[in-house]
């Protein structure tokens, strides 16, 4: 069975956060990590490969300095990377973030395709919809669990409230959710199998598209202005436990809650 | 038409969401503000009771998709409902809600269409004619103004709870549409929400784990739509600790949510995890017991209009942005307050 995982490269969640002059979520190459989020889809596509076999492709869209962050994923178990580089892709918005992973998929081929749920830099999760969409394929999104037999894949879907279960004919995109498994970390050794491993760079041109159909060029949407929250609380600190239930009574009563 | 604002209902095995009923209330609003008309688009089952529900927030028009094939199939066919009504009427706007539901519809519109996508809205206005966007970003710390580029409809997905619900009265003309065919490759549903072995009313299915998953009983609000939320957090020291915040829940009839700690220790379900990777909430008040306030635990109940903490150790982060804070053991605390709330209810 042959697996592509996509993962995307976002700033460390603790990393001091800024935008460019062009207001764009400012990457600094030292606080790059594999979305925390596709953590999960990594592990996901190694998992899967246990019970199936064939291979894991780590497909990144990206900077050109993204293949480091490849890289981690290969430790962690991945056969090889690609990576989407090419300057006409800085400012993609979701949308044309998506049309790329999908031609990128198209041109490797898949039975499994899995992402995250959403990249921990702006929260969207709207990317793999967008890609089924593009391949006309169906999506399980969502899945804190996936099952692969018969030629279907069946998921447990986190809904609002509970699960669904659904399922699909292979080949199939699926969404996980950060319940469906614990991530690994590389061992010594997959590290260094890691630096042998090979990864394919891939220009606009070559998955087809022109440059007028990702990047700046293409979104739909614009930052115009940012500015900083400032939230008036009213601070009140109660000490210790004497009569703080009281006090917390008082205070609900006051707002008109209880 | 070219100033028609219209909103993405969400029915969920035949109930309409609360964030229907904000997205139709700020729909109505800025169809009135880009002199426009305003409608819901409803696809499901039981759309009759939906479109009374969503006209009475004031949108002029539900177009009702009623069929089992949205309960069947997940996503395609509410597409490719959706993107004949859009291709039809232009609407200027579709407001959706950035669930699980709306984010996977919205998406896939966006990319049939080509049509612009903004997402995690926290306000929308018109500003010279135009819409503008406030989008909360780093946790919540910087507040972002966005605007679209281009023509065609645009897609503006709405944080939970980021409109409020305005019962304004009225009923919407219904026009009724056919439902959409099966998608020849689509991912099928089963089970709880889907067609066959719907097994008992308000079994949800197996979690995971395995245990079986219930609706949650009347007493407790569903998270997103509780007034009231008692979270928890590591501080109650383990699963027992839930008894405690469950049952004061219970006497406020409010929700309980958890950070992500306790919800890592296996010690309540994902769906109650508040925060950046959880749920995004906004209650009238929030008590947190046990939570340090960790910024990505902030990002999702930042914004609720009242906070109150009870933790042991003053220099929480959680004092830092609370309205009470109580600095003290939930231990003695939680219980007596329990005690008082059900005291004072009779
Ligand atoms: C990418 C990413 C995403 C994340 N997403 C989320 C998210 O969605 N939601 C989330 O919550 N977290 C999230 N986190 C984790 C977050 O950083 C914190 O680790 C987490 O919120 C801490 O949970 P906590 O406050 O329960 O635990 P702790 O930080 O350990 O705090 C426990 C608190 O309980 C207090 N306490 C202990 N005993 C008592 C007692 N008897 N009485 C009173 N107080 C007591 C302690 O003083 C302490 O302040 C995320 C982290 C990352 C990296
Ligand atoms: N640039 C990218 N390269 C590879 N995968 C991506 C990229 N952006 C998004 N994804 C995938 O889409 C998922 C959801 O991302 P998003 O919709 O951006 O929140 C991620 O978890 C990834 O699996």
């Amino acid at each position: 069975m042959n697996i592509v995982v996509c993962m995307k490269e976002t700033p460390s969640t603790t990393a001091e956060k800024r935008f460019t002059a062009d207001m764009r979520l400012e990457r600094r190459k030292e606080d790059a990590v594999i979305n925390p989020f596709d953590e999960y889809t990594i592990e996901e596509g190694l998992r899967q490969q246990e019970k199936h076999g064939g291979e894991v492709i780590a497909l990144c869209m990206g900077p050109a300095t993204a293949a480091e962050t490849i890289r981690k994923a290969l430790a962690m178990g991945a056969d090889r990377g690609v990576l989407v580089t090419d300057p006409a892709l800085a400012g993609s918005d979701a949308i044309s973030t998506a049309r790329v992973l999908a031609a990128a998929l198209k041109k490797l081929g898949f039975d499994l395709a899995l992402f995250g749920s959403a990249a921990a830099d702006a929260y969207g999760g709207v990317v793999p919809a967008a890609v089924a969409e593009f391949l006309g394929l169906p999506l399980l999104s969502f899945a804190a669990k996936l099952d692969i037999a018969d030629g279907k894949a069946r998921i447990e879907r986190a809904a609002e409230i509970g699960y669904q279960v659904a399922e699909a004919a292979t080949p199939a995109l699926v969404s996980v959710v950060k319940s469906i498994n614990e991530p690994r970390y590389p061992s010594m050794k997959g590290i260094m199998q890691s630096k042998k491993k090979p990864i394919d760079t891939f220009s606009l041109a070559d998955i087809g598209l022109d440059a007028g159909q990702a990047g700046a060029a293409a979104a739909r949407e614009r930052a115009m202005s940012a500015s900083p929250v400032a939230t008036q609380r009213k601070g009140e600190i109660y000490n210790g436990n004497e009569g703080a239930a009281d006090r917390i009574v008082a205070f609900l009563v006051e707002q008109k809650v209880l | 038409m070219a100033n028609d604002v219209w909103a993405l209902a969400e029915i969920t095995g035949g109930k309409l969401t609360s964030i229907s009923l904000q997205l139709a209330s700020k729909a109505a609003e800025l169809a009135g503000q880009l002199g426009g008309s305003s409608a819901a688009v409803a696809m499901g089952t039981s759309t009759a009771a939906a479109a009374a529900d969503l006209g009475s927030c004031g949108v002029k028009t539900v177009y009702a998709a009623d069929g089992a094939v949205y309960d069947e199939y997940l996503i395609q066919p509410h597409v490719e409902t959706l993107a004949a009504l859009v291709e039809q009427h232009q609407p200027a706007v579709i407001l959706f809600g950035v669930t699980n539901y709306g984010r996977d519809v919205a998406a896939r519109l966006a990319a049939r269409l080509g049509l612009g996508l903004e997402y995690n809205v926290a306000e929308v206005t018109v500003e010279g004619g135009d819409l503008a966007m406030i989008v909360p970003a780093f946790g919540g710390a910087q507040s972002v103004k966005t605007a679209f580029t281009g023509g065609g409809t645009k897609l503006v997905g709405a944080r939970p709870n980021a409109f409020p619900t305005n019962r304004v009265g009225g009923s919407a003309e219904v026009v009724n549409v056919p439902a959409a065919s099966a998608p020849a490759n689509g991912a099928k549903l089963s089970g709880p929400f889907g067609a066959e072995g719907a097994a008992e009313a308000g079994h949800l299915g197996k979690a995971p784990d395995g245990h079986d998953m219930w609706l949650p009983a009347a007493t407790r609000a569903k998270l997103e739509e509780a007034q009231i939320i008692v979270s928890g957090g590591r501080g109650l020291g383990g699963p027992q600790g839930f008894e405690q915040i469950e049952a004061l829940a219970s006497a406020l009839g409010a929700g309980v949510g958890a950070s992500r700690a306790a919800v890592d220790a296996g010690w309540i379900p994902y769906a109650h995890q508040v925060g950046q990777t959880g749920k995004t909430v906004k209650p009238t008040v929030y008590i947190a017991c046990g939570i340090s306030g960790a910024v990505q635990h902030k990002a999702g109940m930042g914004s609720s209009a009242l906070i109150i903490a009870i933790n042991k150790d003053k220099d929480a982060p959680i004092f830092g942005f609370c309205d009470l804070g109580v600095v003290g053991d939930l231990n003695a605390i939680v219980p007596q307050l329990t005690e008082k709330v059900r005291q004072r209810k009779g």
